[in-house]
């Protein structure tokens, strides 16, 4: 389910990208803002999916969150660097780019690929089996 | 130049040719030359991943191009928040299991062993060569420029400087990257990449402290008349399309980056991929901070009249370091741009000349024989045309840098980020995809700014669209097409290695 929806969001956001940047004003520049946001956790949903998400479904859930919320919120925040508060030494919408944007998903993201690793990327069951793979092609074992 | 500088570029070179000649003795093979050994630890290939895909853009057009545009301008980097992890989660654990599993040195052996197809490989070795030309032309070039500018060679040399300090660095690089191929490549990398972190920490430090901290420097732009509120507004001095266009390019096409994703295929062991994205990420968050720190305390002190209007905003990060920190901490900076620059340029030569020897001539079915031998000989001629190219046609060479990371964008990272978690897609797919990628990104870049040929159309876009977020999207979109398109019940016949891997 989770790898089916993220294929059919990346055929059908790929030709929406495309038509969205041949249209102007903020219809289209939301539409933009929504669907390259999602890109990144689709094709990561993509790559992780096996029956589900396990425990990548919060980070990958937050991850989404975290960029269509930074993104819109720029968007809603444009031209008002005066009148808004400002937070760690930024206007708001700056420090949305910079601790949201770029600072928010850091340890998110490699936190959440190193602590699922050896339960859900690799775990000692796959790695057996490309042990065995490897040997059988003439291969030394990786470990 | 101060002494400071000069003594830290000299020893810089000294010390990476050192590496070299340590190397030559460990490169016996071409899997040596080319993936290192496949012996490489975590740490090593995490710090040369993020040292290859920094340039010396990072460090110096990074600042002057915030100077220019303000926060606007970060678009380009703070991917790196969460690109990592997309790289390892998306293609690095697969193309390592292949590597361990077939004979695969490059990403054009990856789409040849993925869709049993040669035309698209071979298509996918002319993206690499030619964005390869682009990208080391360019780095080159830059390299030449700042060897003349450390040892002011202009001075003394006239109009021949350029091309001088261009040879010098190029020999360097040539040398270690001929003689200790890959081996030489990440070690080098590995002392470039530390390096260049803690040249962008210190000089973070030293940006805070000139300018009064963060909040001191906002405030000191948004007031003044010369940069104004917009400067700080993410989308107050280009458009949304443009900016986050560039979010788009940098974040999703890093899939595509061939010096990046080779060096998946050297790491020792896959478990070892479990950190990566964290070493990956903060190191390169931390290389980011040169670019944020110059970028807000140079306009910072221009408006509080501590330094003059810059009149060419690519001055920005030599102009602070000269004036603001202490000359030791200038040379370590500038010998981490040098550094930047050569890290991608070795990585360059080295991919360059794997396609050369191995990717066109497999994509026309033959084998060359001694493939050591022959990449040695592809890395010292890729050098030398590509050097002599941005020399004698210095204008082109920047075009083709600058949209060297879209060629590749567009080209490879739908075929090797789809087709290595979707076993459906196909060769008429990936290689029609390939095919866009590349056509569309080179012919909607040339017309956007080719000034040669007046009779030739601009490109067929709205104003802040870029070419390199077009074309990824067209690339994306034909591979779905083509993909649905196909009955279901004409799924790929896969390789046997390739189907266990993408099951994994």
């Amino acid at each position: 389910m989770a790898r089916r929806s993220a294929l059919l969001f990346l055929g059908l956001a790929s030709p929406a990208v495309l038509v969205s940047s041949w249209f102007s004003g903020l219809a289209a520049e939301l539409c933009f803002i929504l669907l390259v946001m999602a890109f990144p956790a689709a094709l990561i949903t993509l790559a992780v999916a096996r029956d589900g998400l396990g425990p990548l479904k919060a980070p990958l859930a937050a991850l989404t969150i975290v960029l269509e919320v930074c993104g819109i919120a720029m968007l809603l925040l444009q031209g008002q660097v005066l009148q808004g508060p400002w937070f760690g030494g930024f206007p708001v919408a700056a420090a949305i780019q910079v601790y949201g944007l770029w600072l928010g998903p850091l340890l998110l993201v490699a936190l959440a690929y190193g602590l699922t690793f050896d339960r859900w990327e690799l775990p000692e069951e796959d790695l057996r089996r490309f042990d065995a793979r490897r040997r059988a092609n003439g291969g030394d074992t990786e470990r | 130049m101060t002494f400071s500088i000069v003594v830290s570029a000299v020893v810089y070179l000294v010390l990476v040719t050192a590496v070299g000649i340590w190397a030559a003795g460990r490169t016996k093979s071409a899997k040596d030359f080319f993936i290192a050994g496949q012996k490489i630890g975590w740490v090593v290939t995490a710090f040369a991943t993020m040292s290859a895909a920094f340039s010396g853009f990072v460090f110096m057009g990074g600042p002057g191009l915030m100077y220019r545009v303000g926060v606007a301008s970060l678009f380009i980097c703070i991917p790196v928040g969460f690109t990592s992890g997309l790289l390892c989660w998306v293609v690095g654990k697969r193309l390592r299991l292949l590597a361990g599993l077939r004979e695969i040195y490059t990403v054009p052996d990856v789409i040849l062993c993925r869709y049993r197809s040669r035309r698209a490989s071979g298509l996918a070795a002319v993206a690499v060569i030619i964005g390869t030309i682009g990208y080391l032309g360019a780095q080159l070039q830059a390299l030449g420029i700042l060897i003349e500018m450390v040892f002011g060679t202009r001075a003394l040399f006239g109009q021949w400087s350029l091309l001088g300090a261009m040879i010098l660095g190029s020999v360097v690089v040539v040398f270690y990257a001929t003689a200790g191929g890959m081996v030489a490549g990440v070690y080098t990398d590995l002392f470039q990449g530390v390096l260049m972190v803690a040249a962008a920490l210190a000089v973070f430090f030293f940006c805070l402290q000139s300018a009064g901290g963060l909040e001191a420097m906002s405030r000191s732009i948004v007031s003044s008349e010369a940069f104004g509120p917009n400067h700080l507004d993410p989308f107050g001095t280009l458009p949304v399309m443009t900016a986050v266009g560039f979010f788009f390019v940098f974040a999703v096409g890093l899939l595509g980056q061939p010096h990046m994703l080779h060096k998946f295929f050297m790491l020792s062991d896959p478990r070892t991929l479990k950190w990566m994205p964290l070493v990956i990420g903060l190191t390169q968050s931390a290389c980011v901070l040169i670019w944020l720190g110059i970028g807000l305390a140079v306009p910072a002190l221009v408006a509080q009249g501590r330094m003059a209007s810059l009149a060419n905003p690519d001055q920005a990060a030599p102009q602070f370091l000269l004036d603001f920190t202490p000359g030791i901490l200038a040379g370590l900076v500038f010998a981490g741009v040098l550094a930047a620059i050569m890290s991608t340029a070795d990585s360059f030569l080295n991919i360059g000349s794997a396609a050369i020897v191995r990717d066109l001539p497999k994509a026309f079915g033959r084998r060359v024989r001694n493939e050591l031998l022959w990449g040695r000989v592809a890395v010292v001629g890729l050098a030398v045309f590509s050097a002599v190219f941005a020399f004698l046609y210095e204008d082109l060479i920047a075009l083709i840098g600058t949209f060297a990371f879209g060629t590749f964008a567009a080209a490879l990272a739908p075929a090797v980020a789809i087709g290595l978690n979707w076993r459906r897609v196909g060769a008429t797919a990936a290689t029609a995809s390939i095919a866009t990628g590349m056509v569309v990104n080179l012919g909607l870049e040339f017309l956007s700014k080719q000034t040669v040929v007046d009779w030739l159309p601009s490109a067929p876009l709205k104003a802040g669209v870029l070419p390199a977020a077009v074309s990824l999207g067209a690339s994306f979109t034909v591979l779905f097409a083509l993909t649905w398109l196909s009955p279901a019940r004409h799924d790929p016949d896969l390789d046997p290695d390739v189907d266990f891997v993408m099951q994994i």
